[in-house]
């Protein structure tokens, strides 16, 4: 909302300088966004008369126009551009020596110097300027033409405060009395505790006005005035500011006028042709569906049931509290108004105004409510300033006034218990003192021994409730009074150890040389698939862009356009992590992997939902990584050595090893070779928990990486940590307990299996391990060989065995028996120990 | 006997010339060799007498005990600078960067994030979460928010297609709903995550920012300790010198409401206040929504934008850098 501080002035005694005025307002619940001064340096600009004018001897589009001279005598010639006016016309013309705001100057800034200038021959005395040269609006079609009686020779700054500021404030969602002039004023009085006065307005003229039958409960009041002897012209100087500085365009004195006075008093006015309201007659209904109305923009809108529409005698002429209908729009052949001006109900006009799109500025001040004994006030008001400038004759005026009124327009009173308002604020505010300031904002205050009854002005919707009373009280008294006090809390703070292991699985991540990334979780229809592959997306129903009209369903593309924006960057290198959720629908195959790992945990309750139980989108945590490139020291780089896929391996299987619970088999993450769309076929593996796959790990094809414009190793895994976070009891797992360290010395074997390629590493320790026994103290993988001697498809695997046994110092006979087991088991799975 | 201090002589300076562990070794073997000079006399004496046997016993020990130490020394000299033009070999220029897979950094949003979460553990705060695609029940009408309520539509929300009502959390709000509609009084959580606004990506806006919200609902909560506790999270993360300044405001969840600025004191004397986080009273209606009756109990809650803090800290210009994860960017925080 823009307030002209000459406009504000009117209404509110001000006396503090601009600055301390701002700063109070935004301390007081009216936040400044802006200050501006339109028009503010302009000089050497008066009012002229066009005397004559002719096309330019040498240019089609100009004219050489004789305008009146200084005090209104003499001649002055002048070239102008424009052709919106007519001799006897008056027009601003400024001054050579004089300044024009609103161009650009030579020199690029703000406003130009006006000299004479000769154009094409003709020399021309300065020149005749438009609303957006002055800063009076954005209309730069033509010159500014102003009303015939305007004086002649007139500096434009005896006309109007040029410069006026202008300060520009949010309007907050509650405060919807901020939208006008007068309500500002009533709101700085309040804070200021000064004074504030609404404009004179005439008594109502006692003829009649035409009939109107309110059928509907979401109007409160209708008003109307009939303006007889209507010519419409247009508005004078001062009006037009008033509306420039507004941000509204000046059209007609007509709908200037109600546009004025909605500024200034915050309430919405139409004015028909009386002369098209069939009847005369009008009905106040709810829509039925299906009905059409033309609005004042030209659109035919379609009505549904829930929009309140206005009747003549015949059909609708007006969507109410949103537009007008454009049948009955005032044109300059209006002779006879019909004003009008009615409070509707909030809620419907906002529905209605939501439903078409279409938001006017009577639907914003309706929709979050005017005030329900403005109405009358504001018709008379517009009918007072038509009679001045427009020399109208208000001849009749009506009032239907729903009755009972309804809820929605009612002040209740509110019964505010003083000692509980000392409580919340911490304050020591008399009874006295809370009264007072309740009062300043115009409230009838009564009641008394610590309970006030309150009843708020008609104009503050937003006062309904003790909490709401509490705020005025304190936004008056000033928030900055508030004393602070650290409170004690009666709680122990910390992090669950769910949110503990979930920090722990970052540091994992970033301690492996990976960076942590935050990406938008938006995806296209074309995103690499991750965990658990599936075409369900959660789509959104309003998407900023059609490349982001899903949530993501896995992690890994948004790091792979990461990791894309990296190596275009020229980087050698880069190693991407992020931690977050992604997004599936209510059934999706991934839903029921979750379901499947945690099925016996008691309490893992993975899923969320509504209030009442109702399922909502899955959105399981997930950690996922993607590399590229080289291995990137500080200030140096390893060219031998690149992100692989083992570091991608390695880097998940420790997260889940750390989160998973300890020391629990059941819960070891298990690696199996997988095919999928997008990844290299040979180097790529799920990893599955609990017999299902919770993540994914592999290089990406290397037409995958060619498609994206990536270097050939591309890197990927995704690893949800959901089961494993969601699996962690309330208090953590146990703690884990020391080892028995052995005192008795170790023997160290080496083993090598030799068996087919396809049998996975996985397999061959599996049987390593079941054929040692428990001598067995640790196990390492140290070689894999593949030669002639053990022929084609096959390879060997080499492990060192440390055995040691709690009671005794081993000998070689155990070694020799190990072997043998080992022997035995590998012979199990069609492998051979190598001799 | 001049014959053997000749040769002593002679042994000594072979030792002394010796200019490596092998020709030392070489002299070694040439003076006191079996086929040394030495050996040699050594076999002569038992021609001699008794007497000349002894005398002569004398002075090959005395040799012998000379040679034994210049060898001595010698050795521990040619010893000792062996070592020191090996390990002259072998010198490092240690001002080469250190040749290491450094780690990687956490996200600044992360960072800021957590140094906040500290400062409210710290008070006594646990940490809450909740879903990012929510339920507009916990987003919008438990807070006060209904279905027509002007706030719905200022808060641009993402709707998710196929839902009747739920979007992309506005706020993390929803997820102190959740914590109140399922624990009783007192209550202190702080809630971090993603939010969501239909906002197109420019410097300043963006459709996914992140925030911290906090609630401490109990009896007897008050304004004053909204204001204290404020504070002291501004001094935390901002420096002990700074003042926090409450302005009116509107939520529909929080009654009164306040935007609440942190001053700030730049270079050449400029100083004034940053907006940096919301915050009120709880809404009674809130409160009688999930559950707590506003008779007995009341409360407080702010909600913080991390990239606003974090912006304001670390000097980001583009609110996009954040989300680019441009690998220069991210390595150095």
């Amino acid at each position: 909302m823009k307030l002209p501080l000459s406009w504000l002035t009117e209404l509110v005694d001000l006396d503090l300088p601009l600055d301390d005025l701002v700063s109070l307002m935004s301390l007081s619940g009216l936040e400044v966004e802006d200050v501006t001064t339109p028009g503010a340096g302009a000089a050497g600009i008066r009012t002229a008369r066009v005397l004559h004018f002719e096309p330019h001897p040498d240019a089609d589009s100009l004219r050489v126009v004789r305008v009146t001279g200084e005090g209104g005598d003499g001649e002055v010639e002048v070239v102008c551009g424009a052709s919106n006016f007519d001799v006897g016309d008056v027009v601003a013309h400024a001054l050579p020596g004089g300044h024009v705001p609103g161009v650009t100057g030579p020199d690029g800034g703000r406003g130009m110097t006006l000299e004479a200038r000769t154009i094409r021959g003709v020399t021309s005395q300065g020149m005749l300027a438009s609303p957006r040269e002055l800063e009076l609006g954005d209309d730069h079609a033509g010159i500014l033409v102003l009303a015939d009686d305007t004086p002649l020779g007139a500096s434009l700054d005896d006309l109007i405060p040029v410069g006026d500021p202008v300060i520009e404030i949010a309007v907050q969602a509650d405060r919807g009395d901020h939208l006008s002039i007068l309500g500002v004023a009533r709101d700085l009085a309040a804070i200021l505790d000064t004074t504030w006065r609404a404009p004179e307005v005439p008594a109502a003229p006692s003829g009649p006005s035409l009939p109107v039958t309110l059928e509907t409960d979401g109007c409160s009041a209708f008003h109307t005035w009939v303006l007889e002897d209507v010519a419409i012209g247009g508005s004078p100087l001062w009006l037009r500011q008033r509306l420039a500085q507004s941000g509204m365009r000046p059209i007609d004195v007509a709908v200037d006028v109600t546009n004025l006075v909605m500024l200034e008093l915050g309430q919405p006015l139409h004015a028909f042709d009386l002369d098209q309201v069939r009847g005369p007659a009008m009905t106040v209904r709810d829509a039925v569906g299906g009905e059409q109305l033309t609005t004042l923009d030209g659109q035919k809108r379609e009505l549904v049931t829930g929009d309140l529409v206005i009747d003549d005698a015949e059909r609708p002429v007006s969507l109410a509290g949103v537009m007008g209908g454009l049948d009955t729009e005032v044109s300059p052949a209006t002779a006879r108004i019909l004003l009008e001006a009615a409070v509707w109900e909030p809620t419907t006009i906002r529905r209605t105004s939501r439903r078409l799109g279409l938001s006017s500025e009577a639907s914003q001040r309706f929709e979050r409510g005017v005030d329900p004994q403005g109405a009358a006030r504001a018709v008379a008001r517009a009918a007072g300033l038509l009679t001045d400038l427009a020399g109208v004759t208000a001849t009749g005026s009506g009032a239907q006034l729903a009755d009972p009124q309804p809820d929605w327009a009612q002040r209740p009173t509110v019964t505010l218990d003083t000692a509980r308002v000392r409580r919340t604020l911490a304050m020591d505010l008399t009874d006295d003192d809370q009264a007072g300031l309740l009062a300043r904002s115009g409230a009838q205050v009564g009641g008394g021994d610590g309970r006030l009854e309150v009843t708020p002005p008609s104009w503050r919707r937003d006062l309904t409730r003790p909490a709401d009373l509490t705020e005025e009280i304190i936004r008056l008294y000033g928030y900055d009074r508030v004393p602070d006090r650290l409170p004690a809390l009666p709680t122990t703070g910390g992090l669950t150890p769910a949110q503990r292991l979930e920090r722990e699985a970052r540091q994992l991540a970033l301690a492996a040389g990976f960076h942590e990334a935050k990406t938008r979780p938006f995806v296209g229809d074309d995103a690499l698939a991750g965990v658990v592959p599936s075409p369900g997306r959660v789509r959104l129903a309003n998407p900023l862009a059609q490349d982001a009209a899903a949530m993501r369903p896995s992690l890994i593309e948004g790091l792979l356009q990461a990791v894309r924006r990296n190596h275009g960057q020229g980087r050698p290198g880069v190693a991407l992590a992020e931690l977050g959720r992604c997004f599936r629908p209510v059934e999706d195959p991934l839903a029921q992997v979750l379901d499947a790992v945690l099925a016996d945990v008691p309490d893992a309750d993975w899923r969320w939902t509504d209030p009442d139980g109702g399922a909502i989108p899955v959105q399981p945590r997930v950690l996922a990584v993607a590399a590229a490139g080289l291995k990137l020291g500080e200030g140096w780089l390893e060219v031998d050595e690149s992100w692989s896929v083992h570091d991608v391996v390695d880097v998940l299987d420790r997260v889940a090893r750390h989160l998973a619970p300890p020391d629990d088999p059941d819960w070891a993450l298990e690696r199996v070779a997988t095919e999928r769309d997008g990844y290299h076929p040979g180097r790529t593996a799920v990893l599955r928990l609990r017999g299902q796959e919770v993540g994914i790990v592999g290089q990406l094809h290397p037409d995958e990486s060619d498609r994206r414009d990536l270097p050939e190793t591309v890197v990927v895994g995704e690893l949800v940590l959901e089961p494993l976070l969601s699996a962690v009891p309330e208090d953590g797992y146990p703690p884990v307990s020391a080892p028995t360290l052995v005192k008795h010395p170790a023997v160290t074997v080496d083993v090598a299996l030799v068996a087919d390629e396809g049998v996975a590493y996985a397999t061959l320790e599996r049987a390593v391990r079941e054929g040692a026994g428990h001598l067995l103290d640790e196990l390492w993988w140290f070689d894999e060989y593949r030669g002639e001697q053990l022929g084609e498809g096959r390879r060997s695997v080499a492990m060192r065995l440390r055995l040691q046994a709690a009671d005794r110092q081993l000998t070689d006979a155990d070694a020799e028996a190990v072997i043998d087991q080992v022997e035995a088991a590998a012979a199990d799975i069609g492998a051979a120990l190598r001799r | 006997m001049s014959d053997l201090e000749a040769l002593q002589h002679e042994a000594l300076t072979a030792v002394d010339a010796a200019d490596s562990l092998d020709e030392l070794d070489r002299v070694r073997v040439r003076f006191t060799g079996k086929r040394s000079q030495l050996a040699v006399l050594q076999k002569g004496m038992r021609e001699l007498s008794p007497e000349e046997r002894r005398a002569r016993g004398q002075a090959l020990n005395a040799f012998r005990d000379a040679f034994q130490a210049a060898y001595d020394t010698r050795y521990q000299q040619l010893q000792a600078e062996a070592l020191r033009s090996r390990l002259e070999a072998e010198r490092l220029d240690l001002t080469l960067p250190p040749r290491r897979l450094p780690p990687g950094r956490p996200h600044l949003l992360t960072q800021v994030e957590q140094e906040m979460l500290e400062v409210f553990i710290g008070m006594g705060y646990r940490v809450a979460e909740g879903p990012e695609a929510e339920a507009g029940s916990y987003n919008f009408d438990l807070l006060n928010i209904e279905p027509d309520h002007p706030a719905r539509q200022e808060m641009d929300t993402i709707y998710v297609d196929g839902f009747d009502d739920v979007v992309l959390r506005t706020h993390t709000s929803p997820v102190q709903a959740r914590v109140m509609t399922t624990s009783p009084p007192p209550i202190a959580v702080v809630c971090p995550g993603w939010t969501f606004r239909a906002d197109a990506v420019d410097a300043t806006h963006s459709p996914v920012f992140s925030q911290v919200e906090g609630l401490y609902v109990d009896e007897q909560v008050t304004m004053a300790d909204l204001r204290g506790t404020l504070l002291a999270f501004a001094r935390a993360m901002f420096g002990h010198d700074r003042d926090i300044r409450l302005r009116p405001s509107f939520f529909p969840f929080t009654e009164p409401s306040a935007e609440v600025d942190v001053s700030f004191h730049g270079p050449g004397g400029n100083h004034g206040w940053l907006e940096i986080l919301g915050a009120g009273m709880v809404d009674p209606n809130v409160l009688d929504a999930c559950g707590i009756d506003p008779e007995r109990y009341s409360g407080f809650a702010f909600g913080i934008g991390i990239e606003r803090v974090a912006m304001l800290r670390h000097d980001v210009g583009d609110i996009r850098e954040l989300f680019e994860a441009d690998a220069r960017f991210l390595a150095r925080f």
